[in-house]
């Protein structure tokens, strides 16, 4: 049922400057589901965003859109199908998060463009998913870090885009307001319309919401399927290091990956 | 929307208070017209008159141009802040102004050995703002690019070169000194219907552009990576504005040589009032430079001086720029110590 691919990366390479991050990746998304994306740090997990995304360019291989080459789309019309949250966006002070969920219309409207009916209605949906409607004239530099992560997804959402990259969407939010934007996210999938790409530090929270798990390891991938048929002690020892245990969550039937200190083996 | 009923508000009472302070303008001078007189031969543009004489062809041009530079001046401080993400940014960064002073000084001091600046000082002025916007342009882009950081060091750098360059020259040649000294620091005296038509043009075109890049200097305020995000070409963009931004700017020392805080003050005046979304941000700050410049030369124009030269019978006007300056300060320490935590 899947014949829309939302990204596809063919053999993909990428790096800033000679470093090179990202070696001969192969990598199909599938419409309609979460994927997680872990793995150490600098392993290229966000550059895997980023070149999904052609925030950068890949320097061999393809990046299939929605089938078709990439390097073929203009920025504006990447900008429709895909939405990208970076790791520490910031905004001017004083705006509003209605303004600022606005700018995600600004790939549809472009330079000199104004918002339509159905810009407007992407915006007010846009906060409404986000329970930010009540917050919408608030400037943004008012509001709590989970309020705040939850603007930055409405701007993703107003964008209209059906695939959504985020890129650590939970670091510096508490557990509840980790919690809370990883919900939003899940119960935007559940409609089977968004394919989510999330990049992740907490195992647990990979655990728990993603379908998939894709392992990065020094710009490789070195592993990828369902998080229980992927997380288990074995990769946690080689690929971050660390002695762990894992459980099944008896609640949810999940699995439950705990770290419980640095490998010593 | 609070917000938008309040920005229609503001830019309303800041258009009316404009025009009042256009109307005052048009009836201050040495013979004093009175305000209703002023609006009767506005609205009989027929009937010849003396004040019709007076107000149409001695003080209209300096009226309209206080307007415009300060329209101007404000939009590019405005667009400037937004590309150097920075709020300390003002039209004189963009290079225009020293560039222009530079050649004006060159000019004037005869370095060229014209015997006769007259009326073609302000192409002179522009053909040097315009020279020193590129300048600062060229100096700071790298690969093509611009990175706001890196465009206000070089834009400070190459500003303190030319500036000194200046010094230097006007050092060599005390030759026309005042003259020299009035588009340092910036003034509408003298300024006639000629000066209205060499600034026009560039507020017709540059005023609208920069209005219109509103959405783009939207984008350009939020990070890097989230505006390419969205799909703008960040280094063309910053290109583009500052382009605008120098063009304002240029066209505004043309006619008033460099006058001072216009574009610093209106930007930070209309952030502190309307929030940070530029398509509010940016026709407040033209609007609130209009009335600034005008107000300001009001009060240049309410007072004079007697230079101290003995053969000297005239009485000369303070120069605005001056007055903007004096005045302006304590309203614009007032507005962020009021805006910022």
């Amino acid at each position: 049922m899947n014949d829309v691919e939302p990204i596809r990366l063919e053999q993909v390479s990428a790096g800033y400057g000679r470093r090179m991050v990202l070696e001969g990746l192969d990598l199909r998304l599938e419409q309609g589901t979460i994927t997680a994306i872990v793995g150490p740090n600098g392993s290229g997990k966000s550059t895997v965003i980023r070149a999904m995304s052609r925030l950068l360019a890949a320097r061999s291989g393809v990046v299939f859109l929605d089938g078709r080459d990439i390097r073929n789309f203009g920025s504006r019309d990447i900008a429709r199908l895909v939405s990208v949250l970076p790791q520490s966006p910031s905004s001017p002070p004083g705006l509003t998060v209605r303004e600022l969920v606005e700018l995600g219309r600004f790939p549809h409207t472009g330079l000199f463009g104004r918002h339509g009916a159905e810009g407007k209605l992407a915006v007010e949906s846009a906060l409404t998913l986000t329970g930010l409607s009540g917050f919408a004239e608030r400037p943004l530099d008012e509001l709590s870090g989970g309020e705040r992560q939850r603007a930055w997804i409405a701007l993703a959402l107003a964008q209209g885009a059906s695939t959504l990259l985020l890129d650590e969407p939970t670091t510096f939010l508490d557990v509840r307001h980790q919690f809370e934007v990883l919900d939003l996210v899940a119960s935007l999938c559940a409609s089977g319309d968004m394919t989510v790409v999330l990049v992740l530090h907490d195992l647990l929270h990979a655990a728990n919401y993603a379908d998939r798990v894709v392992v990065v390891d020094s710009g490789r991938i070195v592993a990828d399927g369902a998080p229980s048929a992927v997380l288990n002690v074995e990769l946690m020892r080689t690929v971050f290091g660390v002695a762990a245990k894992i459980f099944t969550n008896p609640e949810s039937g999940r699995m439950v990956c705990l770290p419980i200190g640095p490998d010593r083996s | 929307m609070t917000s938008t009923r309040t920005f229609v508000a503001l830019m309303v009472l800041a258009g009316i208070a404009s025009l009042a302070l256009f109307v005052l303008h048009l009836g201050l001078g040495t013979v004093w017209i009175p305000p209703d007189r002023v609006i009767e031969v506005l609205l009989d543009g027929l009937t010849e008159s003396t004040d019709r004489t007076i107000i149409w062809d001695l003080r209209m041009p300096r009226a309209i141009l206080g307007l415009l530079v300060g329209g101007m001046l404000g939009l590019s401080g405005a667009l400037l802040q937004v590309v150097m993400r920075n709020r300390l940014a003002e039209p004189g960064l963009t290079g225009v102004s020293t560039g222009g002073i530079l050649a004006a000084v060159l000019f004037l001091g005869g370095v060229w050995g014209l015997p006769q600046p007259g009326r073609l000082l302000p192409f002179v002025v522009l053909v040097g703002a315009l020279a020193g916007g590129i300048l600062v342009l060229l100096v700071s882009s790298k690969r093509g690019g611009i990175d706001p950081l890196r465009l206000i060091l070089t834009a400070v750098i190459v500003n303190a070169i030319l500036g000194s360059l200046t010094a230097i020259v006007m050092l060599r040649s005390n030759y026309a000194l005042g003259n020299i000294l009035s588009w340092l620091i910036g003034s509408l005296h003298g300024r006639v219907w000629d000066d209205v038509w060499l600034a026009l043009p560039w507020a017709a075109v540059a005023i609208p552009a920069g209005l219109l890049a509103a959405r783009a200097a939207n984008v350009l305020q939020i990070d890097d990576e989230s505006g390419r995000a969205l799909g703008l070409p960040l280094q063309p963009a910053r290109v583009a504005l500052f382009g605008l931004a120098g063009v304002l700017a240029a066209g505004a020392v043309t006619v008033s040589g460099a006058i001072p805080f216009v574009g610093l003050m209106a930007p930070n005046a209309a952030r502190a009032v309307a929030g940070a979304d530029a398509r509010r941000v940016l026709p407040l700050a033209a609007m609130i430079g209009c009335l600034l410049l005008l107000a300001a030369d009001l009060v240049a124009q309410s007072f004079s001086i007697k230079p101290p030269i003995p053969s000297s019978a005239y009485r000369v006007g303070l120069p605005v720029g001056a007055v903007m300056a004096i005045l302006g300060a304590p309203l614009l320490i007032f507005l962020i110590r009021r805006s910022t935590r």
